[in-house]
């Protein structure tokens, strides 16, 4: 485990999202990177219900990089609860659908998983429901704990294949805490925040 | 209705007691008859609701053609229908009848005018004095019968119990017993259990054994000489009998041998039991042979799980499983041999004298493999806590938390590893053998190497496969000037060492490779020395090249050097140190001695330029060792 940086990758006109994949997977593998089969994230979204208050979201993540593991985010407001809880939670959030219903559509990256040296990249597409969003690109370089310390780093990596697209700044929410240990969480919480982007967008992004 | 219980309510099956006699016997009745029950039932029959009728049928005279109508009507009724109750209708006719005769008698002699009752005259009962006397007399003696069988009986058993204190009583055995093994009451018999599976244990055999009450103490038992066994003075035989399966009966161990190339390096034969009683004749005491009983059965259960983990293992060198052997390759040539080692026969002697003649062999190979197999009957039964209601039971504490700390794949797959008992007692073995090796090379070196002192401190402090060796190399009587210190662990086929510098060198299972690295210590260690030794005697030190690329190229390591100069640098010392040829020591002087000014070189002022090198003869040097010989060397070439 190690700081692992999520990167959207702008989709072009005239190629469908199985080609882009096609197209990173083989500027990936050029650069000596082996596959290391499929990975999955993937997001469920409770509300609850009106008549219990303010409105609060529930985000149920399941990352196939921490198979034993169950990831929630509450929000309620501007504050977030993070909770990481094993697979019984699943059935928790099953019993108490009473209170939190599902109203989103499930959302969802997958793809291939790539090992190059100390980094691990992963090419996901997005989809929520049935329809294709997008591209998300994550690396993680393994060695390292704190973000500040291998940004550039990865930053340089990931400008290796993915050209200039990607911005001289991490993202929104590792800017926070760059001088703070990584943790798992910390991947879930910067998908949320693509998959937030994706929700908004109408269409392809 | 749902909840509505049905309850049966019938007699109890038991017959009446008809009469108790004195002694206590009961006697019963014997049960009805069908016939004989429906009369009785019939007497239950209250005829006072039928009187008042018979009143009204004789008074009203008017009525009998009609009542003898309905009365035919009934006794036609009566045959067509219920003929059975045939003879109860006449039965209580007659009895009818003869009710109404005596009413009218009564009412006759009531009116006193027709009829009178007189009181006749009662006759005197004779009472004859000797029937009486013969009558009490029977009694008297009926009484005496029972009261003397009565005693008979109570002084049997009295006698029983003072005959038996001896040997304890059944009841206080079977509570002994009660108290160390689990029990239980089947019917008529007692059965135990001794198997593990309480403890934890998974093996499918059962330790099913009987208890039953020995027979009557035959009296041969205590005539002949006491059995010469091991368990001590023979105990006068036990009211319990206990049956062990034969399978289980006699004496276990297991048996762990280390062969190298067909040769015993070294045996551990292990008893699990230590010297107990081997027989397996019916005299000893049923706790031991409980115990030995046990002991089989977890022995078997040991070997069971051992061979059924070699055939599985895919080792470079397959294990071997054979009849009841199991042979693994610990380390290249030598072999690791399990044996099963059960007797059961009267022929138990020879086996209980093989272990005293190998007495040499430790109990820990034989320890830890009991302990290995009690330690997977500890964790089947106990799970670490906490124990979720809704969670599954069983998987270890890492595994519990590795949910909630987000643990990713790789630690998930490294949770799953465990180790079978054999790859344990196999890395045991191997960890000994590489603990034996360096034991060896260290004693050896040190035996061999007089001149600096090699000491090696073993940790006490260890675990079956990884222990720790501390060496101190040092000049003796200079301990304090230098002393080079590295440290080795000793692991399961690997040694890895840990120099002063803070290198680390891992090393194989090859004992010469430490030995190489030992020397090359010992060399480096004689130049460092040697620097320190100049600081404290002033002089100065000039050069110096642990790894020297001149001269011979050595078989191991490389030559180390250093150069001194005297504190007024008029002399100089070389020291050349190499682990395969020794110590060379060469000095030289400043103003040399032999200068001739030749045709390139004239001027005098060249012989402080020092001469060439000449070599000191070290052996004929004094001194004790080499820094004392170098002491001396230094002392003489400063006074001069």
């Amino acid at each position: 485990m190690g700081v692992t940086v999520l990167q959207q990758f702008p989709m072009v006109e005239n190629r469908t999202g199985p080609q882009t994949i096609e197209f990173l997977t083989k500027r990936v593998v050029a650069l000596g990177a082996v596959q290391t089969g499929q990975f999955l994230v993937d997001c469920e979204t409770y509300m609850s219900v009106p008549n219990l208050g303010p409105q609060r979201t529930v985000h149920v993540v399941h990352n196939s990089e921490a198979p034993a593991s169950v990831f929630a985010v509450l929000e309620s407001g501007q504050r977030s609860v993070p909770l990481v809880a094993d697979g019984l939670f699943d059935l928790l959030m099953q019993k108490m659908a009473t209170i939190y219903s599902k109203k989103q559509p499930k959302i969802e990256a997958k793809g291939p998983r790539f090992e190059i040296a100390d980094f691990c990249v992963k090419l996901g597409s997005v989809t929520m429901g049935q329809n294709f969003k997008g591209v998300l690109v994550e690396v993680e370089y393994r060695p390292c704990l704190v973000a500040s310390s291998c940004w550039e780093l990865v930053r340089e990596f990931l400008q290796g294949f993915l050209g200039s697209v990607v911005p001289a700044t991490p993202p929104p929410y590792l800017q926070n805490r760059m001088n703070e240990l990584y943790q798992p969480i910390d991947t879930v919480n910067q998908y949320l925040e693509q998959f937030a982007q994706y929700r908004k967008a109408t269409g392809v992004r | 209705m749902a909840y509505s219980v049905s309850i049966s309510v019938e007699a109890p099956i038991e017959n009446q007691i008809q009469e108790i006699t004195y002694d206590g016997q009961e006697l019963y009745q014997s049960p009805l008859s069908m016939s004989e029950n429906l009369a009785r039932l019939a007497q239950k029959i209250d005829f006072n609701k039928v009187i008042p009728e018979e009143v009204e049928k004789e008074n009203s005279d008017s009525l009998e053609k009609s009542d003898d109508e309905s009365s035919s009507k009934d006794s036609a009724a009566f045959q067509s229908s219920l003929w059975p109750w045939d003879s109860v209708r006449n039965k209580l006719r007659n009895a009818l009848t003869e009710v109404c005769v005596l009413s009218d008698v009564l009412a006759i002699a009531k009116e006193k005018r027709y009829m009178v009752l007189d009181p006749v005259p009662q006759e005197g009962v004779e009472t004859k004095p000797m029937v009486q006397v013969y009558a009490r007399k029977k009694a008297l003696a009926g009484a005496a019968t029972v009261l003397l069988t009565g005693a008979e009986r109570l002084r049997t058993s009295q006698t029983e119990i003072s005959r038996n204190r001896t040997t304890p009583d059944f009841h206080i055995e079977l509570l002994r017993l009660r108290q160390n093994w689990r029990l239980k009451k089947v019917s008529n018999s007692i059965i135990g259990d001794l198997s593990y599976r309480t403890a934890g244990s998974k093996y499918a055999q059962t330790g099913m054994f009987e208890v039953t009450k020995a027979e009557e103490e035959n009296p041969t038992t205590g005539s002949p000489p006491p059995s010469p066994g091991p368990g001590g003075a023979p105990k006068p035989s036990s009211a319990l009998r206990v049956m062990v399966p034969s399978e289980l009966q006699g004496v276990a161990y297991i048996e762990v041998l280390c062969q190298k190339d067909q040769e015993d390096l070294c045996s551990a034969s292990i008893n699990v039991l230590g010297s107990g009683p081997t027989a397996t004749n019916p005299d000893i005491h049923w706790q031991q042979k409980l115990e030995a009983a046990q002991n089989v059965l977890f022995c078997k259960e040991l070997f069971n799980q051992l061979a059924k983990e070699a055939v599985q293992l895919q080792a470079p060198i397959p294990h071997m499983v054979v009849g009841n052997q199991i042979m693994a390759t610990v380390l290249p040539g030598i072999q690791l041999i399990i044996s099963l080692c059960h007797s059961t026969g009267t022929d138990k002697k020879p086996p209980s004298q093989n272990p005293p003649q190998k007495s040499e062999h430790d109990h820990v190979l034989e320890h830890s493999l009991h302990q290995l197999l009690r330690e997977v009957h500890h964790k089947n039964t106990h799970h670490p806590f906490p124990h979720p209601s809704s969670g599954p039971i069983g998987p270890s504490k890492k595994r519990c938390l590795a949910g909630p700390m987000a643990a990713d794949r790789y630690e998930l797959m490294e949770m799953m590893k465990s180790q079978t008992l054999l790859e344990q007692i196999i890395q045991q073995a191997q960890h000994f053998f590489m603990r034996l090796r360096t034991e060896y090379v260290l004693d050896t070196i040190a035996k061999e190497v007089k001149d600096p002192l090699i000491v090696s401190h073993w940790n006490a402090l260890n675990s079956p496969t990884q222990s720790c060796v501390k060496i101190n190399i040092m000049t003796h009587g200079y301990d304090s000037v230098c002393r080079t210190s590295l440290i080795v662990h000793v692991g399961e086929k690997s040694l890895k060492c840990v120099c002063r510098d803070g290198r680390v060198m891992h090393m194989s299972y090859e004992p010469q490779e430490l030995r190489d690295l030992i020397f090359c210590q010992i060399y480096q260690h004689q130049i460092t020395a040697v620097q320190a030794l100049a600081k404290c005697m002033g002089w100065q030190f000039l050069a110096n090249s642990s790894h020297l690329g001149l001269g011979a190229v050595e078989p191991l390591g490389n030559a180390s050097s250093c150069i001194l100069a005297s504190p007024i640098g008029d002399r100089l010392i070389a020291v050349r140190c190499e682990p395969h040829m020794g110590v060379q020591v060469a000095i030289a002087q400043s103003p040399r001695k032999d200068f001739f000014p030749g045709q390139l070189v004239k001027e005098r002022k060249w012989e402080n330029l020092g001469g060439s090198f000449k070599e000191v003869r070290w052996d004929k040097m004094e001194g004790k060792n080499f820094l004392n010989k170098m002491e001396l060397l230094m002392a003489s070439l400063t006074s001069s």
